[in-house]
């Protein structure tokens, strides 16, 4: 599967998504969004890890429903650090 | 509204928590929390520790366990607080039931029924039923059965406020165990059966950052590389602050007001769980067995005081009245000191274990402080004499502390386990524990881990681990820049990602413990409640393990004995024994005279090999430049050689006061009493006290008091005020003042105690008298016990040295001991089999149990040896007489024994037909002939394959044509040599140390044994970088440098390079050829 990436993801003061535009489109998030976290291979991603060496291991992921003109999806959102970028995974509709 | 956690592991859940209980109350206190929880994994491995952290950071301490119950998952276990203690001992004994319950899978865990029953008889605890739980696992897929699961809960724990249901939101992915989803199922859960929930945070270290350290510490208890088994969703098991875990509760109830009612569950549960460390856990009260526990009636101090003073004529019998007036007064100051701090009774208890080993009759000593002590010497817990010996009292015991003393005894080691089974036995199992031991990891070990973790290959792994020497893991990545033998590593951490990782993930394991075992000597002796007041586990020998270990004993008030095994206290028993057996002597080494000539003469020749305490390398030269010449002399010797007086350079003076280079300076005509012994050095704490107690005119207890500051710089300078305003105020000038105080004050960590040291000399003394009297004896003990720090081949070579034979293996004669043998030569120690590479026990116990043998046959028969052990025995000559090969007229060789042995072995048929059996191996009981005997060399190879030792011949003298050829020196040539003579000096490695230097530098120590003697090599920078790679590896080396003059009768090589032997030989082999 091809990752795509997102643009224009406007967060509130939480740091949850409020609207981002994909596929062109824009989507405003219409759930409660759901934080969470995964982890990173980082013994396989870093070539270092030494003590206070910052968030080797997780990524900041949103589960969330997110509304277009003519739908309505489930998405997973993957808020990388630090370049601040995101990636997009459609889940259902 | 506050917010405590509840559940919280600390570092002694081993491969699981991450930070250690000081830390953990530390940041505790700094988040503004007032109460902290810590519930280790199946036991209160930290509890003691985090108690005592709570009281210094001022928070209330909570504990908990974390326990499997069967079938239904892991909960949480939470003591009630302020109950008597019987909250503690719930917990305690639950755990002590999982643990000595639990079944072949060595799992402990705790049966429904077993927990509900210990709950109805003292439901003083709560069980947190979260993340780890059976119901927890089923609550999202099937919450029908999640509640069927909690309903067998309440009909088995029906007792309200018991049971909990603990909700925990570590935002993993929506739907997985502790997603907020799943935390939101959990509490709905709680509410619909009407059980309390609470939250915490199920916390296992403090910061995101430890999320590292704490999956390679699972992929630790996994045994299993990164990747390969379920890892933690993410790091979100730390200790959040109050206003995260608000937040997350928040989230979790999507409700304010639940969410308010939830946290304030936690609090209420938190409250009741806070723990009086004084009522509820006893702590600082001592305990000791009650007095019928030890056969006495009436009041224990009376008691004491009539067993000292019956003694005294015993101790003193030609004591005049002056001095007798001297003991009296002593003993009366020691026991009103006793009596004072209520230590009478631990005092009798010691004496009661003393005299009880004594009637085991084993050999025991005093080691440590508790030798400056008359009533101990007076009770026969020691054997030296206080008073002549100049100890004091107030070192051991001070009415200024209230901690209980600690008092050691050293026993025979192969007979420490029947002196425990003892102890248990006549003060019964519900008073005594055995103390237990926490390994940290230390650097091989974090190296081996972390490889583990990242996958790396195990050689290379080795390669690594095997150069890392004497530096802490925390200090890898510096240590690696700086040591000549890791320099290829550090170079490839620099291309190779995995192994740059590996040098920050060993860093972060460094200090964390590992596992629990049994310490090595502690045995804890309490009262009738001892059992409810510590959990305890099996151990490897059969008795019951406090999960306590000797740090918590003293916050405990638990009395700890310390019973260590020394093995040359076993050494000599079997000495004495077979001095008896054999010469039928009686030697009561307790009774021989203490200033024996012979015995300082043998000591000065530095061919202390075997010696107690004085047969190191160190050791060995400073004996030659020492000389010592009567008892005292080997307290200072002992005292002296440790890392503080040489890194504070006091064995020059003393050396050239001694031998009269340089007059001592002791400055003061009132100080000389006191440093005369030593030469105007200041070499014990003893001496310390007495200067602070002439020049000040404080007490010898408040003297130590302040011995004891010093050593903490925050208290030193009050220390230091005392000292030179009481100083001056008797007349003291200020330059005086000054100058001693400059000497105290770097005395700090140099000084040892005296008494210390001269509980050490006693066996010194004693295995030297010993050495001096009965080599052959001693040798064979030495060989059966193996006390010493050196191979055992090394004490092949002495024995030669001293002109003790050595009988070889032979299955007629050898047992699994070395045993004195009288032969038509003279006595000799015949070599055990247990040497033997390979031979199991069994076969060790059908040899020795069939003996003698007919021929080879019979001994195939009825020893029914292996054919890898008969073939062996056969290659290391041990079946040489029995099959007539050994003596002169010998019609065979070894070669037809071993063809022989192999038609035999051959032959073995397959079903267990005796008679058959016997019927071939008689038709073949006759040797080939004409095979070739093996070479000496193949004869010695074998040996050395076989045995470990080169029992024929030293195998330096293979290489001796080459040696001659390079005009090698022999070890015992080197004392007549000057110094500064340049040499070549070769033979097998015995020793290698690095002690620490007082330069900071790092000096490698080689000791060669080339069958004369040892040579010391000293192997500076420049040195250790010519030859890195071989420096820690081979072990047959020629070493060239210079001769170091350091004594009388010491001399050592100041190295400048080594080479490998063999590769040496190969070279000169093809050049002569």
């Amino acid at each position: 599967m091809q990752i795509e990436t997102l643009s224009g993801v406007v967060v509130d003061l939480d740091g949850a998504p409020v609207c981002f535009i994909w596929r062109g489109r824009e989507y405003l998030v219409a759930s409660r969004p759901v934080r969470w976290y995964s982890r990173r291979i980082w013994w396989e991603e870093s070539s270092a890890a030494p003590k206070g060496a910052g968030p080797l291991m997780e990524v900041e992921m949103w589960r969330l429903w997110a509304t277009s003109e003519n739908s309505r999806n489930l998405f997973e959102l993957r808020h990388l650090q630090p370049a601040d970028s995101w990636e997009i995974y459609p889940l259902e509709s | 509204m506050g917010f405590t956690h509840l559940n919280l592991a600390s570092a002694y859940s081993a491969h699981y928590g991450v930070n250690r209980p000081e830390q953990l109350a530390a940041a505790a206190s700094a988040l503004g929390f007032e109460a902290l929880a810590v519930t280790d994994r199946d036991g209160l491995y930290g509890a003691v520790k985090h108690i005592a952290a709570c009281i210094r950071e001022g928070i209330h301490p909570i504990v908990g366990v974390n326990l499997e119950i069967t079938d239904m998952g892991r909960v949480v276990i939470l003591a009630h607080g302020h109950t008597s203690g019987s909250g503690w001992s719930v917990i305690c004994r639950a755990i002590s039931l999982a643990h000595n319950s639990r079944g072949k899978e060595r799992r402990p865990r705790l049966g429904l029924d077993e927990l509900a029953a210990m709950i109805r008889e003292n439901p003083s605890c709560s069980v947190l039923i979260g993340p780890q739980s059976g119901i927890a696992s089923k609550v999202l897929v099937s919450p029908a059965s999640a509640r069927k699961e909690l309903d067998s809960w309440l009909s088995a724990i029906p007792q309200p406020g018991v049971l909990a249901i603990e909700v925990v939101n570590q935002l993993s992915e929506p739907g997985s165990i502790a997603s907020e989803e799943h935390a939101r199922a959990m509490l709905r859960l709680a509410d619909s059966a009407g059980v309390p929930a609470v939250i915490t945070n199920a916390a296992r270290y403090l910061e995101p950052d430890d999320a590292l350290t704490a999956d390679v510490l699972d992929s630790a208890r996994h045994l299993e590389q990164l990747g390969l088994f379920a890892m933690q969703p993410n790091a979100q098991a730390w200790m959040k602050p109050a206003a995260m875990m608000f937040r997350l509760a928040l989230d979790v109830c999507e409700d304010t007001k639940r969410a308010q009612k939830l946290i304030q569950k936690t609090e209420q549960l938190a409250s009741r769980c806070v723990l009086d460390p004084e009522s509820d856990c006893g702590f600082g009260r001592p305990k000791t067995p009650e007095q019928q526990a030890l056969g006495i009636e009436g009041n224990p101090f009376e008691v004491l005081w009539q067993k000292a003073h019956s003694a005294v004529n015993e101790r003193y019998p030609d004591a005049k009245a002056p001095q007798l007036a001297e003991i009296q007064h002593r003993l009366s100051k020691e026991l009103i000191a006793i009596n004072e701090l209520g230590f009478a009774t631990y005092f009798l208890t010691v004496a009661d274990v003393a005299q009880m080993i004594r009637d085991m009759r084993i050999r025991s000593a005093a080691r440590g402080s508790g030798a400056g002590s008359l009533v101990n010497y007076l009770l026969g817990i020691s054997g030296v004499d206080p008073v002549s010996e100049g100890l004091l009292f107030e070192r051991f015991l001070s009415t200024e502390r209230s901690t209980l003393p600690d008092i050691d005894i050293d026993v025979e080691s192969a007979r420490r386990h029947e002196i425990y089974k003892n102890i248990f036995r006549r003060y019964g199992g519900k008073r005594v524990t055995l103390l237990s031991m926490q390994s940290t990891y230390r650097s091989r070990g974090a190296v081996r881990d972390s490889g583990m973790a990242l996958g790396i290959d195990d050689d290379e792994i080795d390669q690594i681990a095997k150069n890392i020497w004497r530096f802490s893991a925390r200090n890898f990545r510096g240590a690696m820049e700086k040591k000549p033998e890791l320099a290829r590593f550090s170079s490839d951490t620099k291309t190779n990602d995995r192994l740059n990782l590996l040098v920050d993930i060993t860093e972060r394991l460094d200090r964390l413990p590992r596992h629990i075992s049994v310490h090595p000597c502690g045995v804890i002796l309490g009262n009738s409640s001892l059992l409810s007041l510590t959990p305890t586990e099996p151990s490897g020998i059969g008795l019951p393990m406090s999960q306590f270990d000797k740090d918590d004993m003293d916050p405990m008030g638990f009395l700890k004995l310390d019973v260590l095994g020394v093995r040359m206290q076993s050494a000599m028993a079997y000495t004495i024994r077979e001095i008896a057996r054999v010469k039928k002597k009686k030697v009561d080494l307790d009774a021989v005279d203490r200033e024996d000539k012979s015995v300082f003469e043998q000591i000065r020749t530095t061919n202390t090999l075997g010696i107690f305490q004085i047969e190191s390398p160190g050791q060995r030269e400073l004996t030659g430049k020492h000389q010592p010449t009567r008892f005292n002399d080997l307290t200072l010797q002992i005292s002296l050689f440790r890392p503080g007086p040489m890194k504070g350079n006091m064995i020059k003076p003393y050396l050239d006061g001694r031998h009269g280079l340089i007059t001592p300076d002791y400055l003061h005509p009132d100080l000389r009493p006191i440093l005369e012994e030593s030469y105007g050095v200041v070499v014990f704490h003893e001496q310390l006290m007495r200067i602070m107690q002439k020049m000040t005119g404080c007490s010898l207890a408040q003297a130590d008091e302040m011995r004891r500051k010093l050593g903490k710089e925050s208290k030193a300078a009050s220390v230091s005020t005392y000292f030179h305003k009481a100083a001056a105020a008797r007349g003291y000038q200020k330059q005086l003042i000054d100058k001693v105080w400059s000497i105290i004050e770097g005395f700090g960590s140099f000084g040892f105690c005296k008494a210390h040291g001269a509980a050490f000399a006693l066996p010194t003394y004693h295995s030297a008298w010993l050495k001096t009297h009965y080599p052959t004896e001693f040798i064979a003990g030495l060989l059966t016990h193996d006390p010493g720090m050196y191979p055992r081949r090394l004490l092949i070579a002495e024995a030669r040295r001293l002109g003790v034979r050595i009988l070889p293996i032979d299955v007629n004669h050898s047992t699994n001991e070395y045993l004195v043998e009288k032969t038509r030569s003279g006595y000799g120690v015949r070599m055990a089999l247990t040497e033997i590479v390979g031979i199991s026990n069994r076969e060790i116990e059908r040899i020795i149990c069939e003996q003698p043998f007919r021929d080879i046959a019979d001994f195939y028969i009825r020893a029914r040896p292996a054919r890898r052990t008969l073939e062996r025995l056969a290659l290391i000559g041990a079946l040489d007489s029995l099959a007539g090969i050994s003596g002169e007229e010998a019609q065979h060789s070894r070669g037809d024994l071993l063809v022989h042995i192999r038609q035999l072995t051959a032959k073995r048929p397959a079903v267990n037909d005796a008679n058959q059996l016997s019927f071939e191996l008689g038709s073949l009981d006759t040797l080939p002939q004409g095979n070739p005997s093996p070479s000496r060399q193949e004869r010695l190879d074998q040996e050395l394959k076989y045995t470990g030792m080169d029992i024929s011949a030293h195998q330096i003298e293979r290489f001796q044509e080459m040696l001659d050829d390079l005009g090698v020196v022999r070890a015992s040539e080197l004392v007549g040599l000057r110094s500064n003579t340049e040499v070549l000096v070769a033979g097998v490695r015995v020793a290698t140390q690095t002690p620490p230097m007082r330069s900071g530098k790092r000096v490698v120590f080689i000791s060669l044994d080339d069958g004369t003697g040892c040579a010391d090599a000293t192997f500076f920078d420049e040195a250790q970088r010519r030859c890195s790679s071989l420096l820690f590896q081979n072990r047959l080396l020629l070493i060239s440098g210079k001769t170091r003059r350091t004594g009388v009768r010491g001399v050592s090589v100041l190295a400048e390079n080594a080479w490998d032997l063999r590769q040496l030989w190969l070279e000169w082999e093809k050049k002569a050829s």
